[in-house]
């Protein structure tokens, strides 16, 4: 028992490392927030592209189902490789400019760049899915009544029907959130020091996992309350459906 | 003998094998108030939302005061049709996460192109024409389905539309309701507005209708003047059709 704690939950080394973890945490958090809002915006795109109407755009409707498919049938990790050896072989044989392909914008590092790309081109095709479950939750009936006013589909599309799905995708995005910020850990293997490699780093020097203890507890004290709110959002919507509201 | 302001002739609709509608030819004039009838999968909701295009019809041709709208296959003028043709649906429809005012007026800002406070206005107007002077700031979760479908209506007024149609905008209502919603019907066929509405209220249709219409099996079976197509049909199965309702 006493070994037990000792392996992770060494005050002593926690204290000592508190400072290294928590600037991995600081990462996290910045991947999570810059991943989690481009991710929101790249899905909106995709559902929207996936939803256009008519038969001349079918086209556009396919290659959006396409990659939809493509990126949520293959790892994330793998997704990470593919971007950070893509962008950097094509930019050191200039097809791209350097600023692209190892981008250091707002002087962050590129490994954060070319996680925060492979992170949104991933969960961008999840949410889109989410967004399309929202957008074909609201009743049919709603397109009509827009369209029967003279609403053009992208006016029903931007006042009707996307306000209203909004209010049904809240709880599963947040979902999906909560699974990307604990796959910005797979960021550390562009070397990127997270909370993940922070607590590794501080392992093989002391050969002791209370510094990886401590990451948990990082991440469990946003992830905790975020799920529960959840919860809570859920059963706000599930006592209006009882009362009868849409 | 003006232009009749809606002009159909031989409308076809099918969904597959089904053919829904089978050659409609109807004309519609100016002010002239339509209560369409018929039995349940006669094709009645069909030719309204064919009408207003929100299906596109099979074959055929709608005009609307001249100008073509469908023809050659095809929807011609949709934005002005859309623009001139109002529509009132059973299931109210209203925008949910929108007041009564803003359900009325959204389509005036982005569609007419008329100022925020310009539309409200007008809403507000409207709203209290259909009796909900006191609602306006309403959602419609806190409406009765009788309130929210005086709201549908308004909002479809708020577009100056040239024709209003009307499907069974009743049927989802407490009985006690319906009288309401029926009133400012009556209204607007007063104040000359050109209407087609399909209805099971026969008393309606008796009172306040220029032309009733009986639809069977896609067609048109036999129309007229309220008293005698409802008092004294003159087809064998529109007397099997009001007898059914009146036994009912
Ligand atoms: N989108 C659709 N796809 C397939 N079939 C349809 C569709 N819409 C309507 N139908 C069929 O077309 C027929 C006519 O439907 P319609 O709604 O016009 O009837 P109606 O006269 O309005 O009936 P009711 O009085 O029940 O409203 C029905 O048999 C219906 O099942
Ligand atoms: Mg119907």
């Amino acid at each position: 028992m006493e070994a037990f704690f000792q392996t992770y939950f060494d005050f002593q080394i926690i204290e000592d490392n508190f400072g290294y973890v928590l600037e991995g945490f600081w990462y996290t958090i910045r991947l999570s927030i810059v991943g989690g809002i481009l991710s929101l915006i790249w899905g909106l795109i995709l559902a929207v592209l996936r939803q256009l109407p008519g038969r001349g755009l079918a086209p556009v409707r396919w290659v959006a189902i396409a990659y939809i498919d493509a990126l949520r049938g293959v790892p994330l990790l793998l997704v990470i490789f593919l971007i950070s050896g893509g962008l950097g072989a094509l930019a050191s044989e200039g097809v791209i400019p350097e600023g692209l392909g190892i981008p250091r914008w707002f002087g962050l590092p590129d490994p954060f760049w070319y996680g925060t790309i492979a992170i949104t081109l991933t969960y961008g095709a999840y949410m889109a899915e989410v967004y399309r479950a929202g957008i074909e939750a609201v009743p049919r009936g709603q397109v009509e009544a827009a369209r029967s006013l003279g609403m053009s589909h992208g006016q029903a599309m931007r006042f009707v029907i996307v306000p209203q799905a909004v209010r049904k995708v809240v709880p599963p995005l947040l979902n999906d959130f909560i699974a990307l910020m604990k796959d910005t850990s797979l960021v550390s293997v562009l070397g990127l020091v997270e909370t993940v490699q922070a607590g590794r780093d501080v392992y093989s020097e002391t050969f002791n996992a209370s510094a990886l203890t401590l990451g948990a507890f990082l991440f469990l004290a946003v992830t905790i309350p975020l799920a529960r709110f959840v919860d809570w959002l859920i059963k706000k919507q599930d006592m209006k459906i009882q009362r009868g509201i849409p | 003998m003006t232009e009749p302001i809606i002009s159909i002739r031989d409308l076809r609709k099918s969904y597959g094998d089904l053919d829904v509608l089978t050659g409609i030819d109807l004309d519609i004039d100016r002010g002239e108030v339509v209560c369409v009838i018929g039995p349940s999968g006669s094709g009645k909701s069909t030719l309204l939302r064919c009408i207003n295009l929100l299906e596109e019809p099979g074959g055929g041709t709608i005009a609307l005061s001249g100008t073509t709208v469908f023809g050659d296959g095809k929807p011609q003028n949709l934005d002005e049709l859309r623009r001139e043709v109002g529509m009132v649906f059973q299931q109210f429809n209203l925008f949910p996460h929108m007041s009564a005012t803003e359900n009325v007026s959204i389509a005036q800002v982005k569609v007419r192109g008329r100022s925020r406070k310009e539309a409200d206005e007008k809403s507000r107007e409207l709203l209290d024409r259909v009796g909900l002077g006191d609602k306006v700031d309403e959602y419609p979760d806190r409406l009765s389905g009788g309130q929210q479908q005086r709201v549908a209506i308004a909002r479809a007024l708020a577009m100056d539309p040239e024709v209003m149609l009307f499907d069974e905008v009743t049927s989802a209502l407490d009985p006690e309701l319906v009288k309401g919603v029926l009133d400012v019907m009556r209204g607007l066929a007063e104040s000359g507005m050109t209407m087609i509405s399909v209805t099971h209220e026969m008393g309606f249709a008796r009172e306040v209708s220029d032309r009733t219409i009986f639809m069977d099996g896609g067609v048109i079976v036999e129309q007229g003047k309220p008293d005698d197509v409802l008092g004294n049909p003159s087809h064998e199965r529109t007397k099997q059709f009001l007898g059914l309702v009146l036994a009912n």
